[in-house]
């Protein structure tokens, strides 16, 4: 009855680009992330930005209420997108840490906090919505005729298996 | 539907202090309409549906050398399905502006190029000027009082009666978010002493911005954006949860980027109307129609069904003839809202 209770965030990462004339929208989303391009980001570089932010903004008070339940469960980098677990409590302070960070490793990032919810399965469930968008998107830009086969189909469905696979 | 009120434009100062002149229209290169598209990509990304454009004039508004900037953009940008652009203007008052800003009847058809007008107030005179003169209804009425929230001590103290008064005619108290990332503010604003930039700024943001919460009771707060460099756009929940650390409740805070602002663009539209007064709908009917419903009138007890959709009250049998007349006896204090949007 007293149950300990989690909210996961589904958050897109939007990379902005050094130069300014480009829109960060249109670059980051008219061709997928490689790792080449991605300036090295992963889970434990993202845990470690969000520490630092709930650390400046909210203090040593902030992050123990926090930590203990903090985790970002899953990363993709081809779509910059995150799942992050928090205690119910204090999600808001997580969420407003992750809110006023702006830059992870030197490079600038807009947080983008798509899905917000209280169990597993339905991030799950946003998530693989969430890349199906994307993807049409990628799709949409690269004007090929709809039904071709492409990487995308394989990447849809490693990720979604990736998704699947995730534990409490 | 989400609302982003303040998006401040490249700003043009007039050329020269001394040229009474009306200024030629300010152009724009390529390159500044091109950081406005990739901002407003961005911000359609986010969720954002509704944009408006903020012109920023410090201390008055000279009506010899204002020129409206917005109206250049607009036609620059491209049209998107989907998203409005609104047009605002923004005044920062100190000192200098408390005879008079140029918020004046003469100046009017300046005015009306905008949809929507704010204030920011420096000082405690300014303050209660735009409390409670500048929010009456009117073609002039400034509906939106922006506080400078990052200056190191909020200029005044905020009255509850003052903003209760502010409140009641209809204005609303603007928040910008990007105080509390620390952003870049309008260099206009920060060049007038009405916004800094830095470390500190933060800290006067969520201290001030803590204060405007507490007195306006979470009501008629409405947020906005002020992002200068697109790094700092968020999306419009994660400013809802930003601004629930602040105290507000969370509906207030999910209102204060979609329900407020939806309210305060309509009501804006009521500077075109006489004090704001919208009139009860009258049925005009052509003399023909009405010949035809009065013979249908004797046949059938009830009043005709087609008459009533438009009206608030059922349409009895001595109405028609009088909606004739109603139209040349129109007092002059009341314009049909209908008539004038058009």
């Amino acid at each position: 009855m007293v149950r300990f209770k989690n909210r996961w965030l589904l958050v897109e990462l939007i990379p902005l680009p050094q130069t300014h004339t480009t829109s960060p929208v249109t670059s980051s989303i008219s061709r997928p992330r490689t790792p080449a391009n991605n300036n090295n980001l992963d889970g434990k570089t993202i845990w470690a930005a969000l520490r630092q932010s709930v650390l400046t903004h909210f203090g040593d008070v902030g992050w123990g209420a926090v930590a203990p339940s903090l985790t970002i469960k899953y990363f993709s980098p081809t779509t910059s997108v995150a799942i992050i677990r928090v205690s119910r409590e204090h999600h808001k302070i997580a969420w407003a840490a992750l809110t006023l960070l702006s830059s992870i490793d030197g490079v600038r990032y807009i947080p983008h906090v798509v899905h917000l919810s209280g169990t597993i399965k339905h991030a799950q469930l946003a998530a693989i919505e969430h890349n199906r968008v994307v993807i049409a998107r990628f799709r949409a830009l690269s004007k090929s005729a709809p039904g071709t086969r492409d990487s995308y189909d394989a990447f849809l469905e490693k990720s979604g298996l990736e998704i699947e696979a995730l534990q409490d | 539907m989400f609302f982003d009120l303040n998006v401040p434009v490249p700003s043009r100062l007039p050329a020269s202090k001394k040229g009474k002149e009306k200024q030629a229209p300010p152009t724009f290169s390529a390159a500044e309409i091109e950081t406005l598209e990739a901002k407003v990509d961005l911000l359609v990304h986010l969720g954002y549906t509704v944009i408006a454009f903020t012109q920023t004039v410090h201390k008055r508004v000279d009506s010899k050398t204002h020129s409206n900037t917005l109206n250049v953009i607009l036609q620059r940008l491209k049209p998107r399905p989907g998203v409005v652009f609104l047009k605002r203007l923004t005044i920062i008052l100190d000192e200098d502006s408390e005879k008079g800003f140029g918020l004046i009847n003469a100046n009017v058809s300046l005015f009306n190029g905008y949809d929507l007008i704010a204030l920011v107030p420096t000082t405690h005179a300014t303050l209660s000027l735009a409390c409670l003169t500048h929010t009456l209804p009117s073609p002039l009425t400034a509906h939106i009082i922006s506080l400078p929230l990052t200056l190191p001590r909020l200029p005044y103290h905020l009255k509850h009666t003052l903003i209760r008064t502010a409140l009641k005619n209809g204005a609303v108290f603007e928040i910008n978010y990007v105080g509390a990332l620390g952003g870049d503010n309008d260099p206009l604003m920060v060049d007038a002493d009405a916004a800094e930039n830095g470390a500190s700024a933060k800290r006067n943001w969520w201290a001030s911005a803590r204060e405007v919460v507490r007195v306006t009771k979470g009501k008629g707060l409405l947020v906005s954006s002020g992002v200068v460099s697109e790094t700092d756009f968020r999306a419009p929940r994660d400013v809802g949860n930003l601004i629930t650390i602040l105290g507000l409740p969370q509906d207030a805070a999910h209102d204060a980027s979609t329900r407020v602002p939806k309210s305060l663009v309509i009501r804006a539209e009521t500077r075109k109307t006489y004090r704001a007064v919208l009139s009860e709908p009258t049925l005009v009917v052509p003399p023909a129609v009405s010949a035809q419903l009065e013979s249908a009138m004797d046949v059938s007890d009830s009043p005709p069904t087609l008459s009533t959709e438009s009206l608030k009250r059922p349409l009895d049998a001595t109405a028609p003839p009088e909606t004739t007349h109603s139209g040349d006896r129109s007092k002059k204090k009341k314009k049909k809202e209908k008539g004038t949007k058009n």
